[in-house]
């Protein structure tokens, strides 16, 4: 932690030096007055770590009012929206700005971490009530801070799996134009099953029978509806809500016409390269691991509840491990919307290869020679209420298209260091939130409630094994 | 320690170098015409220096927006698109099976599905007969004038507009006239009555009761337009003010018999040199503005709130840097002379632009002969930025008639200008200016209306597309610019919204429940369907 203090530190100091303005204090203000380059190309094992390192600086970085933290006169909307009237107060936990650093809240166990209840984001679409300090449902989502780690390998099975949908989507146009005739095909990549679309002769696609993502086939596996895209998308999403550092390539002005969207007298406050930095950072953590208990009970125990957890059908959503084709990642990805930097508007990505990574050497393998990924998810999202079992519905406001009681299904890689648990982190303990599913998941629910009381403690010993190491 | 040297030593020259990328996207315009396979001239005399419209349309029912060409005395043309997706433009030559005297003096082309079979079809605007052409099949057209008692008269039209009125089973259609050549004393003050064809009532097509809409003052372009948000648009006429005497500017109440706006009702009068007229409601309140083309300054028309509710009109051309009277390139200062304008979001910042066709009548020394046409990209304090030079269009060439239509189904428009004398302009949109460039621009998304019975295109039907507080509205219509007109996917730049909600107000007035839609798809919207279909293109 002292070498991370002193590298933030230190990379404020080089950072400020370029700005031109009081270079050698020691005691500025600014956490950072620089720009990190755009990256590109296939990063070396040492491009990478130095680029990683950045990112985590700037991950780190406690943003000040020099550096544009802070947005007077913006919304926290995804699409640049001004407010009506600047803030009485800079910060304020509902609308934001709500922390000045993305550490503030992704810490527990380490950096890049989730949060407790106390770092609890309010998610609204940010068109509206943009003064609002209520909390009550109507005005926005209560959320709680997911971790990051292992969010490349993320980032990573969601690409290969839109890049599958859609050439299955391809696949029944092509057929229906050439035998004239509608083609319904099944949606499964991975093994997950999105539904079916029906494809028409004539170019028509119909979306009606999709089942748990977008219309564009687009696995979105960001956030706890699913609804972004990529870590760069989220990142440039995440540093205007919580912050006030707005991203050129969404703020700028090819976007808005201005400099200074938030008019806080900053003008370009993070640059591309800043972004790819943080996504760097981000997509090479080193994904969440399981612990092998020292006690012969607990090892006893989580074995019986590893099994279990098959048995009752909790992996048909948590899937352990889904395979992975290559540890490539890059950035900018392949399927952002304009607003996110785009690969077509680059002269290359950058490459970070996740190979280079020593955690990487720890993925195993399957017979097809791909990496599994042990996300214990399957990247869809999934209706999560019933009536007799609503406590995930306690929401009043849809997000982006997903209903008020459909989720994206949580990894639980990690899960036993990233309590409180439930998408508003007001549930203690595993069992609650094993007990809070419905919907869809009813009948994984009731298979463990049906279970002995010895088999559900199996099944948490086994939750309590999915770790981040410290 | 060290790699924060190396990163420091690299930042000194980054920043310029990205952020110059960072401004507005400029969309670079490259002209293929010939390589298209398009090669066609609107030529001829005086008749024709007026004129010179073109029609985008899908007559093959793959969704590719195809195209016909008024030649003057050259004959009209039909180019099947055969453009890859976002590949080079590509077009084929079809014949439209009709005699060489048919396919002469043609002077506009307006596409519409008059009789509700499906199929496009296409007016032809001519000096003499206009003609009424049945789409069928794989692009084929018969004349209908006799099938649809379609009396084509004999006067000189160079304006269309086209509406469906309430009950109606087809398309009412008014056509512009311009001078009455065989008046005493023309061309001077002889301007020809404008003619409407309401059709009979009944399911039998039939157009043989012609009102003529008197006085006409030389209209060059008309478009049906709900002005006052009233459900029942007016009849918009923009007139040439070179041959008229005590004329103006016009706009029928479309009662039972039409009537003039006046002065009572609050209509101002207004003399220009009108040759083409769009709407589109370019700063969000429900109302459409008008930009109506003339010899010098083009106007930009904006309700005046503080009228009552009458027609009355400020010109905002000035104060949003859209005049555009005189040409951006060259040193000649001379007046522009414009020709058909559009609305339409060629770099998909979600602000829609607006295009003009240039060019001198023939040989007016008055008026500026190398006369650009213009592509003054809006912005986002609400002014328009002229960037036709830095775009590839400021061709010294006569533009005419135009049509904004995505040709190769990339997301981005393409652009088709009729130039007098000189041969068609095809202006493929690569994309973006920028140092990478081209670079992909803005979100999009594009939208088909079905409806079944009569209308099946939902002509007069306005589309909501909402993202984040930006309410975007577009109307589906057929009429106006100069001589040409488009019908096929409602093109809508969303900036850096990735999803919209889409609500249509159709014909009949009724609101559709919101649509929900991700950006960059082609969406066709089927009235009571409940969830939208995406269209891929092959």
């Amino acid at each position: 932690m002292q070498f991370k203090l002193r590298t933030a530190t230190f990379f404020a100091l080089v950072l400020y030096a370029n700005s031109g303005l009081a270079a050698d204090k020691p005691w500025s203000e600014n956490a950072i007055s620089g720009h990190v380059p755009m990256p590109q190309g296939v990063l070396s094992k040492q491009a990478l770590d130095q680029l990683v390192e950045q990112g985590e600086a700037l991950f780190s970085a406690k943003f000040t009012t020099p550096d544009g933290a802070g947005r007077p006169m913006a919304t926290q909307a995804i699409i640049p929206t001004k407010r009506k009237r600047p803030p009485s107060q800079q910060f304020n936990r509902v609308t934001g700005t709500d922390s000045n650093a993305c550490s503030s809240c992704h810490n527990e166990p380490i950096i890049g971490g989730a949060g407790n209840f106390v770092s609890n984001v309010f998610v609204s679409e940010g068109f509206n009530s943009q003064g609002s300090d209520s909390i009550d449902p109507q005005f926005s989502n209560e959320r709680n801070t997911n971790h990051v780690l292992g969010s490349g390998l993320i980032e990573l099975l969601a690409r290969e799996m839109t890049a599958d949908l859609v050439a299955l989507r391809k696949q029944a146009l092509n057929e229906a134009r050439k035998n004239n005739k509608t083609v319904e095909i099944s949606l499964t990549t991975k093994g997950v099953d999105f539904g079916t679309l029906s494809a028409s002769p004539d170019g028509l696609v119909d979306l009606s029978q999709l089942d748990g993502l977008d219309t564009d086939l687009v696995i979105r596996p960001f956030s706890q509806k699913g609804v972004m895209t990529s870590l760069r998308q989220f990142t440039i999403n995440a540093l205007n809500h919580h912050h006030g550092m707005q991203a050129v390539e969404r703020f700028g002005t090819r976007w808005t016409g201005e400099d200074d969207f938030d008019k806080d007298g900053i003008t370009n406050e993070l640059l591309p390269g800043d972004i790819s930095a943080l996504v760097a950072w981000q997509a090479t953590l080193a994904p969440p691991t399981r612990l092998k208990p020292k006690q012969e009970v607990w090892q006893t125990a989580a074995a019986k509840g590893d099994a279990l957890f098959d048995d009752i059908r909790c992996s048909s959503c948590h899937i352990k491990a889904l395979p992975l084709n290559s540890l490539q990642f890059s950035d900018p990805g392949p399927v952002d919307a304009a607003g996110t930097t785009r690969d077509s508007e680059v002269k290359a990505s950058a490459i970070y290869d996740l190979a280079l990574r020593g955690w990487a050497t720890k993925l195993a393998k399957n017979d097809k020679g791909q990496f599994m990924v042990p996300l214990f998810g399957d990247l869809k999202r999934h209706a999560m209420t019933d009536a007799e079992n609503d406590k995930f519905g306690n929401e009043l406001l849809s997000q982006r298209f997903v209903e008020r009681s459909v989720f994206a299904t949580s990894e639980l890689w990690g899960i036993a260091s990233t309590g409180p648990y439930g998408h508003r982190g007001d549930m203690t303990t595993l069992r609650e939130v094993i007990e809070a599913h419905g919907g869809e998941a009813k009948q994984s629910r009731d298979n463990y409630m049906a279970l002995s009381e010895d088999d559900r403690d199996n099944i948490i010993a086994f939750l309590k094994t999915l770790v981040i190491e410290q | 320690m060290r790699n924060f040297v190396s990163f420091f030593t690299a930042l000194a020259l980054y920043s310029t170098a990205t952020l110059a990328a960072e401004t507005q996207d400029v969309p670079i315009m490259q002209e293929q015409a010939k390589q298209a396979g398009v090669n066609h001239t609107y030529a001829g005399p005086w008749e024709y220096f007026v004129g010179g419209g073109v029609a985008t349309f899908d007559c093959n029912g793959d969704r590719r927006p195809d195209i016909a060409l008024a030649g003057g005395t050259n004959p009209a043309q039909l180019f099947v698109n055969k453009s890859s997706t976002g590949g080079a433009l590509k077009f084929e030559f079809k014949s439209l099976n009709l005699t060489e005297k048919e396919l002469k003096k043609v002077t506009g082309v307006y596409p519409l599905d008059i009789n509700n079979d499906g199929f496009k079809d296409l007016i032809f605007l001519r000096v003499g007969e206009n003609l009424l052409l049945k789409g069928g099949p794989d692009c084929s057209f018969t004349k209908a004038n006799e099938e649809f008692a379609f009396d084509g008269g004999k006067a000189w039209s160079v304006a269309f507009a086209a509406t469906h009125e309430e009950g109606a089973e087809f398309p009412t259609l008014a056509i512009g006239n311009y001078v009455d050549r065989d008046a005493p004393g023309s061309p001077w003050g002889t301007c020809h009555d404008n003619f409407l064809y309401r059709p009979n009532p009944g399911t039998t097509i039939n157009y043989s009761n012609r009102l003529a809409l008197t006085p006409g003052y030389c209209a060059l372009s008309m478009i049906f337009t709900d002005w006052n948000k009233s459900g029942t648009p007016a009849l918009r006429i923009s007139n040439d003010r070179q041959y008229y005497r005590g004329g103006e500017e016009q706009m029928w109440k479309m009662e039972k018999t039409p009537k003039l706006y006046t002065r009572a009702d609050g209509w101002q009068k207004l003399t220009i040199w009108g040759m083409g007229i769009a709407e589109a409601d370019i700063n969000g309140d429900g109302l459409p503005e008008y930009a109506l083309t003339s010899m010098g300054d083009t106007k930009i028309q904006m309700l005046d709130r503080d009228a009552d509710g009458a027609p009355a009109y400020l010109d905002i051309a000035w104060e949003r840097g859209a005049t555009a009277h005189r040409p951006y390139m060259g040193g000649d200062l001379k007046p522009s002379t414009g020709w058909h304008s559009e609305f339409a979001d060629f770099n998909n910042d979600g602000i829609l632009d607006l295009f003009i066709a240039k060019g001198n009548v023939a040989e007016m020394k008055d008026f500026t002969a190398n006369d650009p046409d213009n592509m003054l990209l809006g912005q986002f304090d609400g002014k328009f930025k002229e960037a036709g030079k830095k775009a590839g269009i400021g061709l010294n060439t006569r533009g005419r008639g135009a049509a904004i239509v995505d040709l190769n189904m990339d997301g981005m428009l393409d652009l088709i200008v009729v130039n007098r004398e000189v041969p068609v302009s095809l202006f493929a949109n690569l994309g973006g200016d920028a140092p990478n460039s081209p670079r992909p621009m803005g979100n999009w998304v594009q939208i088909e209306l079905q409806q079944d019975g009569p209308n099946k295109n939902a002509i007069g039907a306005t589309i909501s597309i909402k993202s984040g507080n930006n309410n975007r509205v577009r109307k589906v219509g057929v009429g106006g610019g100069h001589a040409s007109g488009s019908l096929g996917f409602i093109h809508v730049g969303l900036g850096v919204a990735e999803r919209a909600n889409i609500r249509v107000k159709w014909p009949d007035d009724s609101w559709s429940a919101p649509y929900r839609v991700f950006a960059n798809q082609f969406v066709v919207i089927k009235k009571n369907d409940n969830i939208p279909k995406y269209w891929f293109p092959q």
